[in-house]
């Protein structure tokens, strides 16, 4: 039956590079190596970007202020960051991935998902590509990856962080719930401690108790999310690896003079900016396929989130609630970063418009009200309207 | 619980039922079906919570019991034995074991009452309909439902009910099939549900036999009986749009050709379009349909139909898919187009089919 044509066995790998900017550091200068090293600022506001595992183990992570660092190991060496350096070495191992999929989505210098599905049969089974993959990086770069194999993004980004540095953990479909079960409920991204603390009030714990949990305990902790949440904690997730093509896309960033955390506020930004290249793509006459969201922390890591508008679209509304999602998706893994930059990306862009059947009352009234906020900003600028949304922070 | 029976008779009933089961099973119990014997009848039930399957046969009953199994496991095992074979099936503990001949298997098992299904639905109203009529229903008009669209409500097929004739309406928002099929007895009230995609998909493949069916339909279901198969489907709580307002009346161009003749222009053409728009221009002068196709390598296929048509000449462009798949379920030799301009929609009938209308939305190229 076709219904099940699309839902073939995928395979799909996570790479995340060990402790990256660090082993970069180490490789650079060997006088460095096995020693507790700490890459970040030193100034008043600087923070731990990558932490070697020697430090790791006295509970220093990145993100945290150098302060609080070197309090918890105050014989640790620190190096400034050399960001252009770290660009070079993750040029080579994405060219690395390149060399076996198309299909590579990036999250940042030292992170990538590969769907190797059509693959399997030029280079073998999932499990030696991604053997292949860590011995040639090695070779290479002279680095260590993790690498996690699974049939989806969900299951093989949990599986690369199991035996991290340099581990290998293969997840095949029958294995995927034996593996999940026991773990905690913190390794699912979406939960970050607070919904954690939630869970535990009730006796949820481990991955197993969440996917057996009646629907009306979760009703009041995941809202409408519950049916995705429990699919999470069975290790079903069938989103796509969104491969990056050099394409045009039209996106608006912003650079904050001091760093957002508060949750609001980074959504009253986000809805500034989703609104900005909205009407940009309307200016242009461009529909939107995919929205990205894009992140950089004060230690400047930088993320980037993408989810498809079906159907595509240039009107704010879908485009701000897909990256409002993707924010919350983020921020739910990171609930206490510092965010330097924000930015809202529309790619797979479509300049050919499929005429509408259905222009529905709701959506006939977004068209009307995105060209009235587009015909007064192009009279008195892009500052003389703004969603109320945006607007709050201002005040 | 133990049964006895031929090979044969509980394959056609794993057969009927395992297209539900889940192989992405949110909940564990979803991959299995549930096995119900008593009174010499064994039922066999497959549920992922939106379309729930069950089929009856009979069997030897030794012992009255009810189980849930793994159901993949269980079909491939009763397939790869040999024709004709008996095999027993026993509850021992919380294992069920299915012996054949000289072969064992232990299966897994979850209790029963663990198992989701839909009792009663309260059906308040009930449609006749032949079974033929009903499947060609869904033929004709199930390749324009939407997927996974935000309005929800697209991501299935209309049913309506107007008192004489069942009506199936599917639209992705951008084209939308439409049939009509008199019922066997009259209903009483005009009624719209919208059964979602995978019901439809799955109540098109049980639909074969002659005779007719009863279509109950209750608030939140609809449910089927199908000769030894219960097909029950959730309905898709949202508001369709109003169909009626976008199928043109009387458009003032109409174009008559052959179909196979058309189809296979636009096949042919098709190759050198746009991978991703799928777009063709459509040039019409009296007596010619130009279709022509381009690339972003700067390929190009033109093509030529001699069609009936005296109007004034216009272009238009359109997703060449769209065209064809509801050139694909038209009967008969011949086709009409109806247009207007190149921003309104084509209205594709056929002589030969006269309670079908599809209608395609155009690209503006």
């Amino acid at each position: 039956m076709y219904r099940y044509s699309c839902m073939a066995s995928r395979a799909i790998l996570h790479v995340d590079m060990d402790a990256f900017y660090a082993s970069v550091e180490a490789l650079d200068d060997p006088s460095l190596r096995g020693k507790p090293l700490i890459v970040g600022g030193t100034g008043p506001r600087g923070v731990v970007a990558a932490a070697s595992y020697e430090v790791r183990k006295f509970g220093v992570h990145s993100a945290m202020p150098m302060r609080e660092a070197l309090r918890r190991c105050p014989h640790a060496i620190c190096v400034r960051p050399r960001f252009e350096r770290y660009r070079e070495v993750s040029r080579v191992v994405f060219d690395i991935f390149h060399a076996f999929t198309p299909i590579v989505e990036g999250l940042s210098l030292d992170e990538a998902f590969l769907d190797v599905t059509q693959s399997l049969r030029a280079f073998g089974p999932a499990d030696a590509i991604a053997a292949q993959i860590k011995q040639r990086i090695r070779e290479q770069t002279g680095l260590t990856a993790s690498v996690g194999v699974a049939p989806n993004k969900l299951v093989a980004k949990i599986a690369s962080d199991l035996r991290k540095p340099d581990g290998l953990v293969v997840v095949p479909a029958e294995a995927v719930t034996e593996l999940l079960d026991p773990l905690s409920v913190r390794k699912l991204f979406g939960i970050g401690n607070k919904t954690a603390l939630q869970l535990e009030r009730i006796g949820i714990r481990t991955l197993k108790e969440l996917r057996a949990a009646p629907d009306a305990l979760l009703r009041p902790i995941f809202g409408r999310y519950v049916a995705l949440m429990k699919a999470r904690a069975a290790g079903i997730d069938d989103r796509p690896v969104i491969a990056e093509w050099d394409e045009k896309q039209i996106s608006s960033e912003e650079t904050f003079d001091t760093d957002l955390t508060d949750v609001r506020t980074l959504h009253d930004q986000l809805a500034r900016l989703a609104d900005r290249t909205a009407s940009r793509l309307r200016a242009q006459g461009w529909l939107a396929g995919l929205v990205v969201v894009k992140i950089r922390r004060n230690d400047f890591k930088t993320y980037t989130r993408q989810a498809r508008l079906q159907p595509a679209t240039q009107q704010t509304r879908p485009i701000l609630s897909a990256a409002g999602r993707l924010l919350n998706e983020w921020h739910q893994e990171q609930p206490h970063a510092a965010v330097r930059l924000l930015g809202v990306a529309a790619r797979d862009l479509s300049a050919v418009p499929q005429l509408e059947l259905f222009a529905s009352p709701e959506q006939e009234r977004e068209r009307e009200l995105d060209a009235t906020i587009d015909q007064i900003r192009a009279k008195f600028g892009h500052g003389a309207l703004y969603r109320a949304a945006a607007l709050r922070r201002a005040k | 619980m133990k049964f006895s029976c031929e090979r044969e008779s509980i394959l056609g009933l794993l057969q009927s039922v395992i297209g539900v089961v889940e192989r992405r099973q949110t909940m564990p119990v979803l991959a299995n079906v549930l096995v119900v014997v008593k009174d010499d009848q064994l039922s066999l039930t497959a549920t992922d919570l939106e379309v729930e399957l069950v089929a009856k046969g009979t069997v030897t009953v030794q012992q009255p019991g009810e189980i849930t199994v793994p159901g993949r496991k269980l079909l491939d095992i009763v397939r790869a034995l040999p024709e004709g074979a008996q095999l027993t099936v026993t509850v021992e503990g919380e294992r069920a074991i299915v012996r054949s001949g000289k072969s064992r298997f232990t299966l897994s098992t979850l209790p029963a009452a663990e198992f989701p299904t839909i009792e009663d639905i309260r059906a308040q109203q009930t449609l006749t309909i032949s079974q033929a009529a009903l499947k060609r229903l869904l033929d004709k008009t199930h390749f324009s439902m939407a997927q996974q669209d935000v309005r929800y409500y697209l991501n299935g097929m209309l049913l309506e009910s107007n008192g004489k004739t069942l009506r199936t309406v599917a639209t992705d928002g951008h084209r939308l099939a439409y049939c009509e099929a008199p019922m066997d007895t009259p209903a009483a009230e005009l009624q719209q549900v919208i059964v979602p995609r995978k019901g439809v998909l799955e109540l098109q493949r049980l639909l074969s036999g002659d005779g007719s069916v009863e279509l109950m339909i209750g608030t939140n279901h609809i449910r089927v009986q199908i000769g030894h198969i219960r097909f029950t489907s959730k309905l898709i709580d949202g508001r369709f749009p109003e169909y009626g307002r976008v199928i043109p009346t009387n458009p003032p161009r109409v174009v008559t050709a052959d179909k196979d003749v058309l189809r296979a222009a636009l096949q042919r053409a098709a190759i050198l379009s746009n991978e991703k728009y799928r777009g063709i221009r459509l040039s019409l002068k009296p007596g010619v349909l130009t279709v022509q196709a381009h690339n972003p390598e700067q390929e190009e296929a033109e093509e030529e139909v001699d069609v009936t048509f005296t109007g004034e000449d216009m272009e238009i462009g359109f997703n060449v898919n769209y065209l064809l798949e509801a050139l694909a379920v038209i009967d008969g030799q011949e086709v009409q187009l109806g247009l207007t301009d190149a921003n309104n929609s084509c209205l594709i009938t056929a002589p030969s089919m006269p309670h079908a209308k599809y209608v395609v939305m155009p690209m503006r190229l």
